[in-house]
């Protein structure tokens, strides 16, 4: 019964962006266009270096390393902590504070729906599409199920990064700057535009020891990796499993903590 | 409608900044974490080619310097888009609540009373940081610095401007018409990432596409190419300031024509 009330939001999710169905197709049409940049961009790297491997990725790895970065990120962000901070503005979080539902489920559960949508219309068609321009470099076997469970986890871990983001607007009101600066953040250090591989040493350590690296380079490495030893799958998903719990906790003390000293515009 | 002259204009144009500035001014939190956060994005668009250099000490003929150049000029003709036609971000959000009804009873050009209210400082971090840029590349690549080139400088950065300013003002225009026109919006503005690479990179098809139906390599490659490449100056990069010039009359009458057929929403 518990879990009927959140499935209905998520039904209410699936609905809501069914309506958006330009959206998804300018968005679709722009994830085209950046696939044609970095192929391109790659491509005379790569040609211009002389050698086929560089940093153990191949030109292929490398393509699908950062398409499917950017069609986890179009899957991933729910712009939460715009969210967020437009309801704390204009005051309207105290409506969702009063719902029979703690907020931070309330509003994972109502993305879920957009979740399920962006994953059939932007992320499987990317997959299908560069599957079959990289000729197979993709490894089809086991490896494919451990990625959906290392998704799962940087799911949530970029939802309590964002949901953590948003509460700050609570006291300073600032929504652009803040946003910005999470974003950036999170696609550098993550290995969104440039995968972790290329990282010069010292940086590439500290990288590994954040959270970042969990969301976007945790399960592509994991994807395009066909046989992978266990010692390393433990490894990575192990690192996950920390930093979910790490980043709940803390994103739900912070809020708790927080919600005791707002001021809400007109509530 | 009676002309008014240039002077009024201005005039009318630096008490609309000070109002403005004034009310920013009140919000200084905001003001200070979103000029961090625009600095941030630009060390991180900075720090993602120098990673990427690490390992490629040249692209397609292209060499870190030169790529630097190309980066530095796209920042600094952003920046105008930035900080002056800030507004049209909001543009959807009054044509849907009705309130643009109140730009209308102006006796003032619409376009510039609706531009000109809001102007946005930060643009001014990315400014600083893409002359920084120029001026360290240039030296680097040991150009001359010759009065002719400074004034090459500057009329090739203004006019790269106004192609990004016209993309953006068309894209802007297009909530007149359509529903959600924040997706249209939000891909114009992600193309502007890709104005720093040169053209060359790309097959004859793209490299089209992105000349004459995207025009985003008239934001960087084709204008500075008068400066990198004085010897080998396509014809384009000539024509590159009367392209930029027609491109934003041309997105002027459109955002003018939405404008007129805008009948508010009756409230």
């Amino acid at each position: 019964m518990k879990l009927k009330k959140y499935l209905t939001l998520t039904r209410a999710g699936m609905i809501e962006s069914l309506q958006f169905r330009l959206g998804t197709v300018v968005v679709v049409v722009g994830n085209l266009i950046y696939l044609t940049v970095v192929y391109f961009l790659w491509r005379s790297i790569y040609d211009s270096a002389g050698t086929d491997v560089v940093n153990g990725m191949t030109f292929s790895d490398t393509l699908i390393y950062l398409v499917l970065a950017t069609a986890l990120f179009n899957f991933m962000e729910m712009y939460a902590v715009w969210e967020i901070g437009r309801k704390i503005q204009s005051g309207a979080i105290v409506l969702d504070l009063l719902k029979p539902m703690d907020y931070r489920r309330y509003l994972f559960w109502s993305y879920s729906g957009s979740f399920v949508m962006n994953f059939f219309t932007t992320f499987l068609p990317t997959f299908i599409i560069v599957a079959v321009v990289t000729k197979g470099a993709v490894p089809m076997g086991i490896n494919l199920l451990y990625f959906v469970i290392s998704v799962v986890m940087a799911i949530i871990i970029n939802y309590s990064i964002d949901f953590f983001v948003g509460t700050i607007c609570l006291f300073t009101e600032s929504i652009w700057g803040i946003n910005i600066m999470k974003q950036v953040i999170v696609l550098l250090l993550s290995g969104a535009t440039v995968p972790i591989a290329f990282f010069p040493e010292p940086l590439k350590t500290i990288v590994m020891y954040l959270p970042f690296q969990s969301i976007y380079n945790a399960p592509l490495t994991i994807l395009l990796d066909g046989s992978p030893a266990p010692g390393d799958l433990f490894m990575i998903l192990g690192t996950q499993l920390f930093w979910c719990i790490v980043t709940t906790v803390i994103s739900r003390l912070f809020w708790k903590v927080s919600l005791r000293q707002i001021t809400v515009n007109g509530g | 409608m009676q002309r008014k002259s240039l002077r009024f204009y201005l005039r009318i144009y630096r008490k609309i900044l000070v109002q403005d500035l004034k009310s920013k001014m009140s919000y200084r939190a905001d003001f200070i974490i979103s000029t961090i956060g625009m600095i941030f994005t630009n060390i991180a668009g900075f720090v993602s080619f120098w990673i990427l250099f690490r390992s490629f000490p040249s692209i397609n003929g292209w060499t870190y310097h030169e790529i630097l150049f190309l980066y530095g000029f796209s920042l600094v003709s952003l920046t105008p888009v930035q900080c002056l036609f800030d507004n049209n971000w909001s543009l959807r959000m009054y044509v849907y609540s009705g309130d643009f009804i109140k730009y209308c009873f102006r006796p003032i050009n619409l376009f510039f009373y609706y531009q000109s209210e809001v102007f946005d400082i930060k643009g001014l971090g990315q400014l600083a940081f893409g002359l920084g840029t120029i001026a360290y590349s240039w030296g680097k690549i040991g150009l001359d610095l010759t009065p002719l080139m400074i004034l090459k400088m500057i009329v090739f950065l203004i006019t790269a401007s106004l192609v990004m300013i016209a993309l953006q003002n068309a894209a802007a225009a297009s909530c007149f018409w359509i529903q959600n026109s924040f997706y249209l919006l939000d891909l114009v503005v992600r193309f502007k990432d890709y104005a720093k690479y040169p053209v060359t990179i790309f097959s004859p098809v793209f490299k089209f596409i992105f000349t004459f139906i995207m025009p985003i390599a008239f934001i960087a490659y084709y204008p500075s190419l008068v400066i990198l490449r004085p010897d080998e100056v396509p014809l384009l990069s000539w024509l590159s300031p009367l392209i930029g010039c027609l491109f934003f009359i041309l997105s002027y009458k459109i955002w003018m024509l939405g404008a007129s057929k805008y009948d508010g929403t009756g409230s």
